[in-house]
């Protein structure tokens, strides 16, 4: 490659995935552009090409490299996780390998290397980033970086546990990749991750072309990051590591953040021995059934994201009827994610418990005092209803009666405006009773939320036998939207997530008027790999709320466990949001007479019968056709129930383990 | 060259940020920041990504040195395309509609086919300097070749000097602030207390009804999270007005409030005007025409009212467009304050003003409350300076293009004893 071509020649550029051209004061810039891909991953074409690309730099060298990216919404998303499908541990290992002998090359070029970031740079793509000299970010938005690889049960591979470590010391480093979380621009400066952040009206090209010509270098880790990387204080922080770590993981569900804090306190002061900790580690983490399970459980995520891309429907104005826990909590996720509001109710007086709180929710999820008080300005009382008209989604979420339903409906009708969507929040009446009352019975959808709103990423969008499937698809943009997955599910008693959990928190009651403890119960469903046990998840839902459910959905004789409900229920013992139900609640959390660790065999075979019904019904609602097909449901369960993601999902779990 | 004839000029429409109050809403954002979101709302709104604009041209009035360039630096933080040149200028509180007027004068002549007006101003980010006396002494510094010389530099020096200046709203050759100079107006024209207030309720109320009723919908673009002015009270009454205390005057015959005065505003606006062709070929309707403009000035020095400019700006357009007010459908005046609004409406109605100081034979005549800034204006959005003039081209646009149609008359006021007008016709 002539180095004195000019920037205006026509280069013939050799490569699918990259384009390297040298400009006419010698540096060469090499951008990654993955063919027919939206986003760039590190795919095994990719690695290949930057491998002859590195060869090919390595031997007419330039006076610096600059790496950048030809797509706008980002670096690098991370490895290509299509390309782990089903990869045996021997050649995993084999990829690892040669990807670090890859990014060796990048580490040892003789020139200054630099990397430009704009968007997200995550797994693979930081750890590209990590082998260059030096690297910088532009301060939008849409800069996010981190590893995140624990979150599909291997951790980072390509020399990110070594590098990261390196560059900003041990407990910045192994709290980044334990974690898997990812900062913007500023934080990942703050911590090291980068060096340089370039504000968003800033050129980011010309910054990293500056960076080069005056050599610029990472500062590396302080002292603290140093001292934390020593074989003195490594065994300490590994232990707190652990601790932390199994706070939130079970290390017999999730091993991979364990595998890492081992490779890490072992092998740090060996970097030889790191980067072979990785390949050996991760190889065999890859061919894990956690690895498997998550994975399928991001493909699934990534299948329910695309339903709500799939229309251009766009979302500014969101009204909500019923300013009740559900009603308000809607309108306080709507209007935390950017639009704007009104919440109307009967009187002022039943909106203000609601705004009180999605100020609470403001501060979680913005935190910001500025952007908490521009969100408080987006959701506004409207006791007349006047947002109706301009609004582009209308939700109902009043108390369940039939008759206020659908008068409301009929009022809303005629002032919505053309191409509005219209929701109802209901899971205990048919779609099509309440569509009755409607011109266009055709419009109206179930969008059913569950709580807390906040936290539940699912959202169940129902349609009813008339259904315009618009409206299904504009109802599931609507949820993308407000940074939710939405699972089209059938009109039919208790959709999908309510119709498996009911059969499933009856069965936990009837185990314990058979005489099982609560906190046996609740051991054997989370040794299972459940988020929460049946009889906490109880009553956290309310257990008011479960015997209406329960009188909807369950079936079989199940007197004795209505009666036990009815009695907690009529002595005002609610579940968490009394203080007391099943079991006493101290701070939000339950208060249990006994503490069960481990998962024996006896307690695994009581998972299994409470899990059984659960499991049953999962196949039901497959053959009644709630859902399209085995993969939305498994999807929906997990992301409505927390349905232990390393298994994939009940389907998945029946058949790997028949 | 053969001789061009005048083409008239469209307004294609324009969109800004909501308005807030200084040290509020907007308290980490710059000049840049807002005028590059405004300029990126009006890409977005009418699909000009990668287009090339003619000419941009816009402002700030508060701004720092190192916004030398501002709108041309905008311009490149919008998809918009990167060739569009941009002058920044500044006409105080008429900037933006100066711009506009610019450039309209180049469509006219078949100079340029279309053109982006933009304003952006912000006291939050206000630049606060050292005093003259010490950035001399700075600036030597870097001169000074020798310790001794650089020593004798600061000889005098007092520590007083290094209190920052923040930048100041008053007049620099009557020390008097915006605020003082309008109340001594509505002394001398009788201006009373209810009167403004009066005035400024109906604004409030007014913009309260237009933003229920969806019109600012397509006005505004989302700017950190806000979507509304937030001067802006729904519940804005005549007995709440009364509660306010007088700022400008201590004395009882004090007039002027925080609630009949604009407050200082953070907020930045944009409006794309272009020939009749321009807007054919990219399938964009006009609002309205560009028909009229003049910009007149006072000698408020030797004693004239500082804020009625306008008065002059306007009466000078009609003679020369033979237009009288009843020609009009609507008015936007913007309100600097109440009692400026008040001024210059009293003048027009004055025979002694019309005749002596407008040289007129009669009276212009009363302007109809009812087509008066029908949407409300600054007194209740709020009033960005360089930003209020391509708000009220865009809002009175949207205003001409509903089926009612007609004719609309704007007036601004500005520091230095300034004063702009033009008229829109719609399309």
């Amino acid at each position: 490659m002539a180095k004195t071509s000019s920037s205006n020649a026509i280069e013939k550029n050799p490569y699918k995935h990259w384009r390297l051209h040298t400009d006419s004061h010698g540096l060469a810039w090499l951008t990654i552009d993955r063919a027919n891909e939206s986003a760039n991953t590190l795919g095994r074409d990719v690695m290949q090409e930057l491998d002859a690309i590195l060869d090919d730099v390595s031997s007419d060298l330039p006076k610096g490299l600059i790496i950048n990216s030809g797509k706008k919404n980002g670096f690098i998303a991370g490895a290509d996780i299509r390309e782990f499908g089903d990869a045996n541990q021997a050649d995993t290992a084999e990829i690892i390998r040669s990807g670090h002998a890859i990014f060796d090359k990048l580490e040892n070029l003789a020139c200054p290397t630099v990397v430009a970031i704009s968007g997200f740079c995550l797994g693979g793509g930081l750890e590209l980033a990590l082998a260059c000299d030096y690297r910088i970010a532009l301060d939008i938005p849409s800069t996010k970086i981190g590893l995140p690889e624990v979150k599909i049960g291997i951790y980072p591979g390509l020399g990110g546990s070594v590098r990261l470590t390196e560059r900003v010391g041990g407990l910045k480093g192994m709290e980044l990749m334990l974690t898997g979380r990812a900062l913007n621009a500023r934080a990942a400066r703050a911590a090291g991750v980068i060096d340089e952040v370039v504000g968003a009206h800033g050129g980011l090209d010309w910054h990293a072309r500056r960076a080069v010509a005056q050599k610029r270098k990472s500062k590396g880790p302080g002292i603290v990051g140093k001292l934390s990387n020593t074989a003195l204080v490594r065994p300490l922080l590994a232990r707190v590591f652990r601790k932390q770590t199994a706070a939130k993981a079970n290390p017999d569900h999730y091993p991979s953040p364990f595998a890492l804090i081992d490779a890490w306190e072992q092998h740090r002061g060996d970097r030889a021995r790191m980067f072979q900790a990785e390949i050996e580690e991760v190889s065999r983490l890859m061919v894990s059934e956690t690895a498997v399970g998550l994975r399928r459980v991001f493909n699934l995520m990534e299948r329910l994201k695309g339903l709500g891309k799939a229309d251009a429907f766009e979302v500014k104005r969101v009204h909500v009827i019923g300013a009740g826990v559900m009603g308000g909590d809607i309108a306080a996720v709507c209007a935390a994610r950017g639009m704007q509001v009104t919440l109307q109710d009967r009187e002022m007086q039943y909106i203000d418990p609601a705004l009180q709180r999605a100020r609470k929710t403001f501060k979680k999820i913005l935190k910001k005092p500025l952007a908490v008080d521009a969100a408080m300005t987006r959701l506004n009382a409207d006791v007349e209803g006047v947002g109706v008209g301009r609004a582009d989604v209308v939700i109902e979420a009043i108390f369940e009666d039939v008759d206020a339903k659908q008068a409301l409906f009929e009022s809303l009708e005629p002032r919505m405006k053309e191409g509005a969507v219209l929701a109802t929040n209901t899971s205990a009446i048919p779609l099509e009773t309440l569509s009755g009352v409607l011109n266009r019975p055709e419009r109206l959808i179930g969008l059913h939320f569950f709580n807390p709103v906040a936290q539940m990423p699912l959202v169940e969008v129902v349609r009813s036998e008339q259904a315009d499937e618009r409206e299904i698809s504009k109802g599931c943009s609507f949820c993308a939207q407000i940074g939710k997955f939405p699972l089209p599910v059938k009109s039919s008693p208790g959709f999908l997530v309510n119709r498996v959990l009911a059969p499933y928190m009856m069965k936990a009651l009837s185990l314990h008027l058979e005489g099982r403890s609560k906190p046996t119960l609740d051991a054997a469903a989370t040794g299972f790999g459940m988020p929460m046990g049946p009889v906490e998840l109880a009553d956290t839902v309310g257990l008011d709320v479960c015997l209406k459910v329960a009188d909807t959905l369950s079936g079989s004789d199940i007197a004795k466990e209505r009666e036990m409900l009815e009695k907690l229920v009529a002595s005002g013992k609610l579940g968490k949001k009394t203080g007391s139900g099943l079991y006493q609640w101290e701070k939000g959390k339950p208060v249990r007479e006994q503490k069960i660790t481990g998962f024996d065999v006896h307690l695994q075979s009581v998972a299994e019968r409470l899990l059984q019904p659960f499991l049953d019904e999962c196949e039901a609602c497959l053959r009644d056709e709630i859902v399209e097909d085995a993969d939305l449901l498994d999807a929906g369960i997990i992301f409505g129930t927390g349905f232990a993601p390393f298994h994939g999902g009940p389907i998945n779990y029946l058949s790997k383990s028949s | 060259m053969a001789r061009k004839t005048l083409r008239p000029v469209a307004v294609i429409g324009g969109v800004r940020t909501p308005f807030c109050r200084s040290n509020s809403a907007y308290s980490e954002l710059t000049n840049l920041d807002m005028m590059s979101t405004a300029i990126q709302g009006l890409s977005d709104k009418y699909s000009l990504k990668g287009e090339v604009i003619d000419e941009v041209s816009g402002g700030a009035v508060i701004t720092h040195s190192k916004d030398w360039n501002l709108t041309r630096e905008a311009i490149q933080s919008t998809d918009l395309s990167p060739l569009s040149p941009a002058i920044t200028m500044q006409q105080a509180c008429g900037t933006s509609l100066q711009a506009v007027l610019s450039s309209a004068g180049k469509i006219a002549t078949g100079q340029i086919e279309c053109a982006i007006a933009a304003g952006s101003d912000t006291t939050s980010d206000a630049p606060i300097v050292f005093g003259r006396k010490f950035a001399q002494r700075l600036v030597g510094l870097g001169r000074a070749r020798d310790i001794k010389s650089k020593f004798k530099l600061f000889q005098g020096f007092s520590p007083k000097e290094l209190i920052p200046q923040p930048p100041s709203v008053a007049e620099p050759r009557t020390l008097l602030s915006m605020g003082q100079h309008c109340e001594r107006m509505a002394q001398e024209w009788g201006i009373d207390r209810a009167a403004q207030d009066e005035l400024a309720v109906t604004s409030h109320n007014k913009a309260s009804a237009a933003y229920s009723a969806g019109f600012f919908d397509d006005l505004l673009v989302p700017c950190a999270g806000i979507v509304r002015d937030n001067n802006l009270r729904d519940d804005a009454s005549i007995e709440k007005m009364a509660t306010l205390r007088t700022v400008f005057d201590k004395t009882d015959r004090a007039t002027l409030t925080a609630g009949n005065s604009t407050p200082l505003t953070d907020g930045a606006s944009s409006v794309l005007i272009a020939s009749e062709a321009w807007a054919k070929k990219h399938g964009l309707p006009v609002l309205a025409w560009l028909t009229e403009s003049r910009t007149a000035a006072v000698d408020y020095v030797a004693g004239e009212g500082l804020l009625m400019a306008p008065a002059v700006a306007v009466s000078d357009m009609l003679k020369s467009a033979k237009l009288g007010f009843d020609d009009f459908t609507h008015f936007e005046i913007h309100e600097a304050f109440a009692a400026q609004v008040l001024c210059t409406l009293k003048a027009w109605e004055s025979e002694e003003y019309c005749r002596q100081r407008l040289q007129r034979k009669d009276v212009l005549g009363s302007i109809d409350r009812n087509k008066l800034n029908i949407n409300g204006s600054s007194l209740a959005v709020g009033h960005p300076f360089a930003a209020t003039g391509a708000r009220i081209v865009a809002t009175l646009a949207k205003i001409l293009s509903g089926t009612t149609g007609g004719r609309g008359l704007i007036s601004v006021c500005t520091a230095g004893g300034m004063g702009l007008s033009a008229v829109l016709e719609s399309a």
